[in-house]
């Protein structure tokens, strides 16, 4: 028995007042002369036993209607057996992330979890105030009834979602019903990879509930990926394979077959391939299935093209030249008008690499051919002096254009690159504060010549295949990328698409932030109604790993007012709503010394009718 | 007068004794009482009528009709009774406790008890017992029976030998006008004094509250019967002392030996009323195994009442 308002029994103390009388009442009331006081001496003489049990009686009674009655404005509540429970609110944690869908006994972990998630609702009443809660953080509210259909209706995530978060929207939900009797039901498998941090739920019971046995051994593919990002039209799928034995794996893009095989236990799979495919295509590679069949698919893109062809005008200088001839050599360019390498006094059209004019004199002329071509850019004053060329910040690191390529670099003769109104350009390399490389729709721009008097740039090692990527994944084909994300997963939009096209074909505008599909797959992002780059949606790789925390691991997650761990489902059952059992025991104490009051009467009344009587 | 036609006139003996003591001094109403109670008899209460002549007297409602002078109603139209000069065979003593447990009515306890019961016109023991004896001996001393008086409290107060001439009531109630009310009962050195005074074999009357310790009155008692006396025992008491009616907390005092009882009424009544009843018996009991008659009187019994049980207990005497 707990007391809600323990500072109530302080009016407990009132029970002195009838002890007090008890033990005072015989130094209480008037003096009157009586000749026969000798016969009352002898009547309390021979009857005082009676008389001293009945007072005492008496006092007993009122001492404990006093206490009965303190002990009910202190709100006590107790567990009674057996007399259903009050009204609570109460949150069901339901974990639907991928690793529940893991196949155990010939059902999936998911139904058992929903099933025990059935038999708590069944034992909900009109009172209790209820919520679903699924491991993506998405809170249901309703009536038996209603959460019951939202049972039906959760389908497992396509990745881990947030089950910490999860927890404390269950916890926010419940402490703010303002019930008294708060409760969290928590269905999970325990995984240790979601359960990386402590949650705390506040002043709430979590009953917990982690299936028994131990995780099957599982197969997944952990990553895959095209290299390059565009293929001209060759290319490599990379994957990497997690599995404790040897598995047979195949490799589709599109809708075909590029290629199977079997890879030893945790092997890398390359596949090289130059298809026929054009445009941006979405591929697979898929392992045998297994008893957690979610993560035998990943998802991959690759935007596919013919070679493009390259002119490089002649005050583009030697270097561009000769890289050219390399990359042609190798069959990643050729010799074509599809993308210029000019200097910009040379600019007639795009796209192009545009690079600064050796010469200042050529400046003028170099900024008004960008101001014909329409590109948003300026060149400035020039800057002498040499000085280090830095990649691009943290946040854009993710470039393919920047990575590892200005190692050493460095620039001592480079002019200002002045944005114009409606600039919108990923700086590629800044030389201090300001930008050197910048690249737009269709046009990347150097603020120096590729000259070595003024860089190091095209005398370094990752020139040529720098140039390659600009040529080949940047200026190539329409701006845009492939952006990976997992099931749910909210990202800021890429300011190169406007759209995005759901499975289903149809096509969704993009918003400020976008929030990935809950389901594993390739989604294709759109400009004006073009294709120009892909979502791919995978489930995290953690996610594949399946060990599992022991209940007490996970119970240490948990921050909560009380915290219970259920051993089986019928322990679960018996464990819901146990906090509300816990019922207000106030009104039958009130009935108690109610009772306690009517024997009191009845005693004092039959004293008096006796008295009376006699 | 036509004797058929006559209207009894209302009988003192039967009022409420507190309405009538308030009426007069103490020998007016016993006077009244006593001829109440004599004109509520159907036969005189004369015994030895054949002995000499001594007087008429007017004829009074409960005469027998036998000692009616038929004669003198011929001649003279006046119904007159013969009376003989018996010769006085008994000689009896009243003896009366004029202790300060007498001086008590339960007023005091009605007015803690509340207005519903009021106790504050009853007469106290005393002033019950008093009035009493006046009218007891009044009736003995018209039966030609020699009355003495003896009072006591802690010591003896009065002591009148027993005399069946004129003027022995004028005295019996002069002496019962004298103080008393001592803080003890001393029955035995009372009866012992009564017996005394009695030269011969007589009546003993004694009137008392009896807030006494038995075995002290026993063995006077029996002494008594010892010595030939018939023991009447009145027991008066205030009905408050037998009921001790409610009135919630109060600590009960007793005037003569200043013990003090705090008790709840509405706790103790039952058994107060039980312990009285078990004392009653006791006294009862006593009183019979030594021969002695014994009557509980409570003070708002109208005097007819114990008048008649003492005269009862006259007449079984020869």
């Amino acid at each position: 028995m707990s007391l809600l308002a323990p500072l109530y029994l302080l009016l407990g103390a009132a029970a002195i007042v009838p002890l007090l009388i008890h033990l005072l009442r015989r130094r209480i009331g008037a003096r009157v002369d009586f000749p026969a006081a000798r016969y009352l001496a002898r009547a309390e003489q021979e009857h005082s036993r009676s008389l001293r049990l009945r007072n005492l009686l008496l006092m007993l009674l009122r001492v404990a209607i006093v206490l009965f009655v303190a002990t009910a404005a202190a709100r006590p509540v107790m567990r009674l057996a057996g007399s259903g429970h009050g009204p609570t609110a109460l949150a069901i944690v339901l974990d639907n992330s991928l690793s529940t869908t893991v196949v155990v006994d010939g059902h999936p972990l998911l139904e058992q979890f929903r099933g025990a998630a059935r038999e708590i609702l069944a034992a909900a009443n009109a009172t209790d105030r209820l919520w679903l809660v699924t491991a993506d953080g998405r809170v249901r509210g309703g009536g038996k009834a209603t959460l019951r259909e939202e049972l039906d209706r959760v389908e497992a995530l396509g990745g881990a979602g947030n089950l910490p978060l999860a927890l404390a929207h269950a916890g926010a939900a419940v402490r703010a019903a303002g019930l008294d009797s708060r409760q969290i039901i928590l269905l999970t498998d325990g995984q240790r990879s979601a359960w990386t941090q402590t949650t705390d739920v506040g002043d709430v019971q979590v009953v917990l509930w982690l299936p028994g046995g131990v995780p099957p051994i599982n197969r997944a593919v952990a990553s895959a990926e095209a290299r390059p990002e565009r293929w001209t039209p060759r290319g490599a799928l990379v994957a990497r394979l997690m599995s404790k034995d040897s598995t047979t794996y195949r490799i589709t893009l599109g809708d075909r077959s590029l290629g199977r095989g079997t890879a030893s236990p945790n092997e890398e799979v390359v596949l090289r391939a130059a298809p026929p495919e054009r445009g941006w295509v979405a591929g697979t590679i898929e392992l045998e299935p297994d008893e957690l069949p979610g993560d035998n698919v990943r998802h991959f893109a690759v935007w596919i093209g013919a070679p493009p062809g390259i002119s490089v005008s002649p005050g583009a200088g030697p270097f561009a030249r000769s890289a050219i001839d390399v990359l042609k050599g190798s069959g990643r360019v050729a010799e074509g008008r599809d993308i210029a390498i000019v200097a910009g006094d040379e600019l007639s059209s795009l796209p192009a690499l545009i690079l600064a004019p050796s010469d200042p004199v050529r400046v003028g002329a170099a900024n008004r051919a960008l101001e014909r071509v329409g590109v948003p850019w300026r060149f400035g004053v020039a800057r002498r002096g040499e000085a280090s060329v830095a990649g691009p910040r943290a946040a854009d690191a993710s470039d393919s254009l920047a990575s590892g390529a200005f190692v050493d670099v460095s620039a001592t003769t480079r002019y200002e690159l002045v944005a114009q109104s409606g600039a919108d350009a990923d700086t590629i390399a800044r030389v201090g504060r300001e930008p050197w490389i910048v690249a737009g729709p269709r046009y990347a721009i150097v603020a120096s010549p590729l000259d070595p008097t003024a860089t190091t740039l095209p005398i370094r090692a990752a020139f040529v295949p720098w140039l390659a990527t600009v040529l080949t994944e940047r200026l190539v084909g329409e701006p845009g990328g492939i952006v990976a994300a997992n099931p749910g997963q909210t990202l800021p939009r890429p300011r190169w698409a406007d759209a995005i096209e759901e499975e289903t074909g149809a096509r969704t505008a993009l918003g400020d932030d976008l929030q990935a599909p809950a389901r594993s797959g390739t989604y294709f992002f759109e400009r004006g109604g073009r294709r120009v780059g892909a979502l791919v949606v995978n489930p995290e790789s953690s996610e594949s790993v399946l060990d599992r925390l022991a209940s007490r691991e996970l119970a240490a997650r948990v921050r909560a007012r009380q915290l219970l761990t259920a051993a089986d489902r019928v322990q679960l059952a018996g464990l819901s709503f146990r906090s509300a059992a816990r019922r207000s025991i106030g009104e039958p104490i009130l009935v108690a010394a109610l009772a306690l009051l009517a024997l009191e009467a009845l005693l004092v009344r039959s004293r008096r009718r006796g008295a009376a009587a006699a | 007068m036509d004797a058929a036609t006559h209207v009894p006139a209302p009988r003192a003996d039967l009022f409420d004794p507190a309405s009538l003591a308030a009426l007069g001094r103490i020998e007016i109403v016993a006077r009244w009482i006593v001829d109440g109670f004599m004109s509520g008899l159907h036969r005189s209460p004369r015994k030895g009528f054949s002995v000499e002549f001594a007087e008429y007297r007017p004829y009074q409602p409960g005469d027998d009709l036998r000692y009616i002078d038929w004669k003198i109603a011929a001649r003279s139209d006046r119904w007159v009774v013969r009376q003989y000069e018996e010769e006085t065979n008994l000689r009896a003593s009243i003896v009366l406790d004029v202790s300060k447990s007498m001086a008590w009515s339960g007023a005091a306890l009605y007015a803690l008890a509340g207005a519903e019961q009021s106790g504050a016109a009853r007469l106290t023991k005393l002033a019950y017992a008093e009035r009493l004896t006046a009218a007891l001996a009044l009736l003995l001393l018209r039966q030609r029976d020699a009355v003495g008086l003896v009072r006591f409290d802690a010591e003896i107060r009065s002591a009148i030998p027993p005399r069946a001439r004129n003027g022995q009531w004028r005295r019996v109630v002069a002496a019962l006008e004298e103080p008393g009310a001592g803080r003890a009962s001393s029955a035995p050195v009372a009866l012992e004094q009564a017996a005394r005074l009695i030269s011969r074999r007589g009546m003993i009357v004694l009137v008392s509250d009896l807030l006494m310790d038995i075995p002290d009155v026993e063995r006077a008692v029996r002494g008594l019967r010892a010595a030939g006396h018939d023991v009447t025992v009145l027991h008066l008491m205030d009905p408050a002392e037998r009921d001790l009616p409610s009135g919630g907390e109060a600590v009960f005092v007793d005037p003569e030996s200043r013990l003090e009882i705090a008790a709840s009424v509405a706790d103790v009544r039952a058994a107060y009323r039980q312990t009285v009843d078990e004392v009653i018996g006791e006294w009862r009991t006593m009183f019979s195994s030594i021969g002695a008659s014994y009557e509980l009187i409570f003070t708002d019994t109208p005097f007819g009442v114990p008048l008649r049980r003492a005269f009862a207990a006259r007449q079984a005497l020869p």
